[in-house]
């Protein structure tokens, strides 16, 4: 047990193998002991050989990666970074002639967008005159329908009608309404119905019949 | 992630607490503790491109300043990959640490190596780009290693025989997890001493942390990793 104690740390063991690396003189006890004891000499050499190969990978992967061409290419960056410092910071000029061009470009972009905020607002009040005519017309035609329905007043449309007899009046909207359908039927406007117009009898001609 | 606030904040706000000491403007403490006294290489050429900088040579600081980019590229790339793990993202991130040393090459002091200053500024990098990535992947689904990556390190990998090609992968799969596992005071350490090959002691002044601090996590970092490894990677 006391000869164990005057075993060498692993502290000091590391302080040699630091100190010989570093081409140091190694302290003389520490020499000694080691140059004595086989158990401290095995654990010292034990411990060189795992620094020295941590060290040996470690320095080989990096030399692997930073090869000589690759330190001469990053030197050359260096160098050019190199050439910025110390140099006042330039400021660009732009040419007149481009600047006036731009600004003639972006007057004819300007008008051209006039022209087109312009269209769209004529198109938009015309189709706003359209839609209240058409609103307005509507308004002034649906009295005549509820004074036909109401048969308070008489109108231009109803007048003949009324002045028939006794006919109520969605008969005669019934009648108004398949004779509009009657007229459409006769005259197909699709070519490719044509033939079935042929073929179909019309309302006219079943009437007849009755 | 916030248990690195130190190189986090390293040129922007930094706080001075027990272990965290001001990164931009060396404390008399830290720069005792983290100089050798003799300029090094790429210190010298720093201030160089500093005076040439003040006196507003640019295209001559500039054609300096490659140089050091040469010097430490490799390294830079090697630390931001094994960080992020994306080769795009630590190419991005290496260029800009290049860039921002340039921009702010005149607050410099050779208090510092340059190598700890400039690694300084790509750590905080790495940081604000692992942090963007996990805001982000909190809403898309990441893979660990681009399949891009993957391919390009299979096929530079010495092995042609399929099966210990197969099997390195699956090692450096392990190993990416294994480190991902670490808390991350304890990765950035071990990844500054490990792939950066910095001391403790440079570390310390990176970080910002004692170097007794920075020890501290370096052994848990190996201890843990060797439990996740199962005592080998």
């Amino acid at each position: 047990m006391i000869r164990r104690a005057h075993h060498l740390q692993e502290e000091r063991l590391l302080d040699s193998y630091l100190a010989e690396r570093n081409r140091e003189p190694l302290d003389p006890p520490v020499a000694e002991h080691l140059a004595d004891c086989a158990s401290c000499s095995t654990r010292y050499a034990e411990l060189t050989a795992f620094m020295d190969t941590l060290r040996r990978d470690g320095d080989a992967e990096a030399d692997a990666i930073f090869t000589p061409e690759r330190l001469r290419l990053q030197q050359q960056q260096i160098a050019r970074r190199l050439a910025h410092v110390g140099r006042p910071t330039r400021v660009l000029s732009f040419p007149g002639r481009i600047v006036q061009r731009t600004m003639a470009a972006s007057a004819s972009r300007t008008a051209s967008r006039w022209v087109a905020a312009a269209a769209a607002a004529g198109l938009f009040v015309g189709v706003a005159v359209g839609a209240s005519f058409q609103w307005r017309s509507q308004r002034q035609s649906r009295p005549t329908f509820f004074a036909a329905d109401s048969g308070s007043a008489r109108t231009a449309r109803t007048a003949p009608v009324a002045a028939r007899g006794s006919i109520p009046a969605d008969v005669v909207s019934d009648d108004v309404f398949l004779s509009d359908l009657e007229i459409a039927l006769e005259r197909p406007h699709t070519r490719e119905l044509l033939a079935f117009d042929a073929l179909t009898p019309h309302v006219r001609e079943i009437s007849d019949q009755r | 992630m916030s248990d690195m606030r130190t190189a986090r904040d390293a040129d922007v706000a930094p706080r001075a607490t027990d272990d965290q000491r001001d990164p931009v403007v060396p404390s008399a403490a830290a720069a005792h503790r983290g100089v050798a006294a003799p300029l090094s290489e790429d210190s010298t050429l720093a201030v160089e491109i500093r005076g040439l900088v003040e006196r507003g040579e640019m295209d001559e600081a500039r054609e300096r300043f490659g140089e050091l980019v040469t010097l430490h590229q490799r390294r830079a790339s090697r630390i931001a990959y094994q960080y992020l793990r994306d080769s795009s993202d630590a190419d991005e991130v290496v260029q800009d640490a290049f860039l921002k040393v340039f921009s702010h090459i005149a607050s410099y002091r050779e208090a510092w190596p340059f190598e700890v200053w400039f690694t300084r500024i790509l750590i905080n990098g790495c940081l604000d780009r692992r942090k963007a990535r996990s805001r982000r992947e909190r809403w898309f689904v990441g893979g660990e290693i681009s399949s891009a990556d993957e391919a390009r390190a299979s096929a530079a990998s010495p092995a042609t025989d399929p099966e210990h090609r197969l099997l390195a992968r699956e090692r450096r799969a392990r190993l990416a997890r294994a480190i991902d596992r670490l808390d991350g005071r304890q990765r950035t350490v071990f990844m500054l001493c490990h792939y950066g090959d910095s001391t403790p002691r440079e570390v310390s002044v990176m970080t910002g942390l004692k170097e007794s601090t920075v020890r501290v996590h370096l052994f848990r970092a190996a201890r843990k990793l060797r439990g996740l490894l199962g005592g080998r990677p």
